[in-house]
């Protein structure tokens, strides 16, 4: 099915998730509210016409409010073998990491200065 | 939204069109217009909406034209930790640098094509490419030079915090002369500084060494305070460096040696320490051998102690010396400066007679010791005046960029037509002319390279930390030159070429006319070129012949003849109790004289010797000179010539027999005699050939000043190579007993080669007197050709300039006349269909070309005269020069009619059916 890197992750659940809605801003919006993350239009729209060639999306040019003036907008829906690529990926995410968040906290704290461990500890985000 | 329905957001939009290139351009823009609508919406300040939206369009372009999202499908994760709400943080946003294969930087408008598309330019029209790399080839070198060596001069010394080690001068406050003579300061400062670490003085001059062998020759070395060693802090290689107990009077004297001479005169011996040499007349012990390289305070090869009290002399008495010091660690100059201003108001005060207008000021060591760059100069009037004339150079072959945009103008429209912005066109045409610059510079620094490797024979001449090599910021500072030429005559031509309208442009297409003016600047610089050809190809030619020819010869077999200079030094430390006696002086210089004399008369392998103030082949001094009863020249001009005192027999010395009078006898030598005797050249030019026997001279003063006493001619004698200047043809000879002559120079015959002779003349003069510096030591024809060196490389540089504004003038009349033949392409058809003559054609093509190149020639016979005037205004030359203009001028006419030819030719095959359908 193909790699999919992480920000054409990050844009397929969020077109998942904002259904027929889903155009540049509010896919913007939608990362940046679960993430926090700023991502750029122009990279937003140039990943979706990637994935577009892909066969992953599929995109439709209308009218935002139907039978009011503004400007039509480009709104794009998962495609079926975009929503297959999205759970392998998920899927080959969660395999890999399955058992492993604990030694990754480990790993962490070995990385860190001996009054930062401290503080973990103390703080409980050590598992 | 309504963002952007009017007004500045509309301005954005339009600015974010450009830089966003993709197919959802639309879609990207529309978004960033609600973002900034919303951001205004929710009540956000105005300047960070905008500055929201200018960094997501901005980020957006690059991504648009990376092909490629951020965090995408190759490469590593994103940056760490920093990216999280990095947008209301003003921190970055998640753009990544693409890895793997690296890229140009791309800057707008130029690209590799244009790269591609300059050097086919380059190689498709190498008239223009030899043409313009030649004069920028000169012109970027020379605006190099001032910064070069401005930096070789003022980098810092190379010791130990080298850049803490400053001069210290008295200057006059009013003109800020340097005084020198300030043994009295310099303990004065020495006792009452806090500033400085240490405090120095030295005297840097030649002295005759002569080691155990008897082997003598001059040598540059100091006087130097034994503090020098603490300033410079260097260690000696072995044995010790001057210590205070070396300076107290009576103390045995001591040297200590340079490398290179530890190496060459002692043949590297490592028990030198505790040898003796003689030096200046003093024996003197070695102490000590300081390290390779080390030849401060100038370019010195040993170390005396300076054994001077001030108690011994008067204020502004005594030694010269340049005082020096290093900089306490953690003081400033400007307190150093300020503690040494409170002592020199104090001795003002104490000492108002002679310390009044003296003011102690800090200098860097540069200017102390070569006098150059005091307190406020720098090499920037320089600097700009040389960038200047690359800016002229730079506009000259801006013109004939100009000339070959305006044969393009087409291809511009064209281009233009298909969608290529102004930018772009520009851009190319810059990079055309960057390539160009950029060929040019590479060729103007090796040639400036070569140059600089020809110049170590001067390495003495320049300071030891003196080093003109090339250096990084060098190639750099030529790169930006480059550029610099490359904006001038590529950008400002092509902004000029690509600034009309694209459709009227287009509707000229295929006419064969640009819409380019060919502006007043262009001829401007056509007529100074002609001009500036004519003038130093006059002076040039004027000259040259006259260098050539027997003036500078010697006129005896001086392949025979050794010469050398022998100068008695005066003490660097004069001596308190003796005042200077001229008189004295000169009766032991005669003494030297005539030992010398008799004893190389000794010698086997001598032929015969002389003594002069100069020698047949050198340059003589050059001085007016007026004749008794002879009426003045109507011109105003006053006659010039060479002269020169010679010990009696010099001709016959010289195997060269007076052609009529007499030669000096030694009555002749008495100061009172009053008699001379003059050269062929003397009689034919000054006396217009009459007979010189019995005619008197006397040298007209200088203003204000009465003319000297008459001399009489007695003897005429052959041309003697006196000069390489044309006006050093004519000559004086005036008889001097021993000591009387200076400078005294001797020339020995020999039986056998001259140059090896030259120890031996060495080793006579040591025992004569060890202080005696023999110098310029030589054969006599290779005094000769060193003399002729200096008149050689002026020819070549005048040579060169005239070749420059040759090449650029005719450069430019070919442009003008080409330019003219294409912008009147459709009016000659007409005429020619109409039946006019090829001649009537012709004019009026090259009319503008022929005018230019006469109004130039009319501006260089001027300009030629002027020059001829100041450099030589000798007879020979005076009478031939409007000859060698008028030769000049019709080369300049040969090469303009030259230039013109074929664009003229093309003007006359122009079909009159083929100009009629354009």
């Amino acid at each position: 099915m193909g790699y999919l890197g992480e920000f054409e992750q990050l844009i397929l659940f969020s077109v998942l998730q904002l259904e027929d809605g889903a155009y540049g801003v509010s896919i913007r919006e939608a990362i940046e509210a679960r993430t926090g993350r700023v991502v750029s239009s122009g990279a937003i729209y140039t990943t979706l016409g990637r994935l577009e060639e892909r066969g992953l999306v599929s995109s439709t040019v209308r009218d935002a409010n139907p039978g009011r003036p503004g400007r039509p907008r480009k709104y794009y829906a998962l495609e079926p073998s975009g929503a297959r690529a999205l759970r392998d990926a998920y899927d080959t995410i969660q395999a890999m990491a399955a058992g492993l968040i604990p030694r990754l906290a480990r790993a962490r704290a070995g990385l860190m200065a001996p009054y930062e461990r401290h503080r973990a500890f103390r703080d409980g985000s050590l598992g | 939204m309504s963002a952007s329905g009017h007004g500045w957001p509309r301005l954005l939009r339009r600015v974010a069109s450009r830089l966003i290139r993709s197919p959802d351009a639309r879609f990207i823009l529309d978004d960033l217009d609600e973002l900034l609508a919303r951001d205004l919406e929710r009540g956000m300040p105005r300047w960070r909406a905008v500055a929201r939206y200018v960094r997501n369009a901005l980020v957006s372009a690059v991504s648009v034209r990376r092909g490629r999202a951020p965090s995408s499908t190759r490469g590593g994760g994103r940056r760490g930790g920093g990216v999280r709400g990095a947008d209301e943080a003003g921190g970055p946003l998640p753009v990544r640098a693409r890895r793997g294969r690296p890229r140009l930087p791309r800057l707008p408008g130029i690209s590799w094509l244009d790269l591609k598309l300059g050097a086919r330019m380059l190689v498709k029209h190498p008239g223009l490419t030899l043409v313009a790399t030649f004069a920028l080839a000169i012109a970027i070198p020379v605006a190099l030079i001032p910064p070069q060596l401005w930096g070789a001069l003022s980098a810092p010394l190379p010791f130990e915090d080298g850049e803490r080690i400053v001069g210290i001068e008295n200057r006059d406050i009013a003109d800020s002369q340097p005084e020198q003579r300030s043994l009295h300061d310099y303990e004065a400062w020495r006792a009452g500084h806090t500033s400085f670490e240490a405090l120095g003085a030295a005297n840097s001059g030649v002295q005759n060494l002569v080691t155990g062998d008897g082997s003598a020759a001059p040598v540059r070395g100091s006087v130097v305070s034994a503090s020098t060693f603490d300033v410079v802090r260097v260690r000696p290689l072995f044995g010790r460096v001057l210590v205070e107990a070396d300076e107290q009077p009576g103390a045995e004297p001591v040297v200590v040696l340079g490398h290179d001479l530890w190496r060459s005169r002692l043949g590297a011996d490592p028990r030198a320490v505790g040898r003796r040499v003689e030096l200046g007349g003093i024996t003197r012990t070695i102490v000590g051998v300081m390290p390779e390289g080390f030849l401060f305070p100038y370019s010195d090869h040993f170390w005396v102690p300076l054994q001077a009290r001030a108690v011994d002399y008067e204020r502004l008495a005594g030694p010269s010396l340049w005082i020096y010091g290093r900089l306490a660690d953690g003081v400033s100059l400007e307190r150093a400066q300020a503690e040494l201003t409170a002592v020199g108001i104090r001795a003002a005060a104490d000492h108002p007679s002679t310390h009044e207008r003296l003011r102690p000021v800090i200098v860097p060591f540069m200017a102390l010791v070569t006098g150059l760059g005091g307190p406020g100069s720098s090499a920037l009037p320089a600097r700009i005046l040389c960038t200047f004339l690359l800016a002229v150079a730079c506009g000259n072959v801006g013109t004939l960029m100009l000339a070959r945009a305006s044969t393009r103008s087409n291809e511009i429209a064209v281009r233009t037509a298909l969608g290529a912005t102004r930018g772009r066109v520009v851009g190319q045409l810059f990079v055309e002319a960057l390539l160009l610059a950029l060929l040019a510079a590479a060729a103007g620094l090796a040639f400036g390279d070569w140059l600089v490797g020809r110049m170590v024979v001067w390495n003495s001449f320049f300071p030891f930390w003196f080093d003109l090599g090339l250096t990084p910021a060098t190639v750099v500072y030529a790169i930006l030159l480059a550029a610099f030429s490359a904006g001038i005559a590529g950008a400002v031509p092509a902004l000029k070429a690509t600034g009309s309208d694209p459709a009227r442009r287009l509707q000229g297409v295929g006419k064969g006319a640009g819409s380019i003016r060919f502006g007043v600047l262009s001829t401007v610089l056509v007529v100074a070129e002609v001009a500036l050809g004519v003038g130093f190809l006059t002076a040039v030619g004027a000259m040259t012949p006259g260098m050539l020819r027997s003036s500078g010869a010697p006129g005896i077999p001086a392949d025979r003849y050794l010469a050398a200079r022998l100068l008695l030094p005066r003490p660097v430390v004069p001596d308190p109790s003796a005042p200077p006696d001229p008189e004295a002086r000169a009766a032991r210089v005669g003494r030297i004289q005539e030992e010398i004399e008799r004893r190389l008369l000794t010698d086997p392998a001598v032929r015969a010797v002389t003594f002069a103030s100069a020698l047949p082949g050198m340059d003589h001094p050059v001085r007016s000179v007026e004749v008794e009863g002879a009426p003045p020249s109507p011109s105003g001009a006053v006659a010039r010539t060479a002269t020169v005192q010679v010990a009696s027999g010099y001709f016959e010395e010289l195997e060269r027999g007076v052609e009529a009078g007499r030669g000096f006898g030694s009555a002749d030598a008495e100061p009172a005699s009053r008699v001379v005797a003059v050269n062929r050249s003397f009689v034919q030019h000054v006396l217009g050939g009459r007979s010189a026997i019995g005619q008197r001279i006397r040298y007209p003063g200088g203003a204000g000043e009465p003319p000297g006493p008459w001399y009489e001619i007695v003897g005429v004698v052959p041309n003697l190579g006196t000069g390489v200047t044309p006006e050093a043809a004519a000559a004086v000879y005036h008889p001097a007993g021993p000591g009387r002559i200076s400078p005294l120079r001797v020339a020995v015959r020999l039986a056998s080669e001259p140059v090896a002779f030259i120890p031996q003349l060495r080793r006579i003069a040591a025992e004569v007197e060890p202080a005696l510096i023999v110098e310029d030591a030589t054969p006599l024809d290779q005094a000769f050709s060193i003399q002729r060196w200096g008149a050689r490389w002026s020819a070549l540089l005048f040579g060169l300039l005239a070749a420059i504004a040759l090449a650029l003038s005719a450069a430019g009349l070919y442009a003008l006349v080409s330019f003219t033949v294409s912008e009147r392409r459709r009016e000659i058809g007409i005429r020619i269909s109409l039946g006019a003559q090829s001649a009537g054609v012709v004019r009026s093509v090259v009319a503008r070309a022929l005018l230019q190149v006469g109004v130039g020639i009319g501006l260089g016979a001027p300009l030629a005269a002027g020059l001829v005037g100041r450099v030589g205004g000798s007879v020979v030359m005076v009478r031939e020069w409007p000859l060698v203009l008028s030769l000049v001028s019709a080369l300049m006419l040969a090469i303009a009619a030259g230039a013109c030819a074929r664009p003229t030719l093309r003007a006359l095959g122009i079909q009159p059916s083929e100009a009629l359908r354009e």
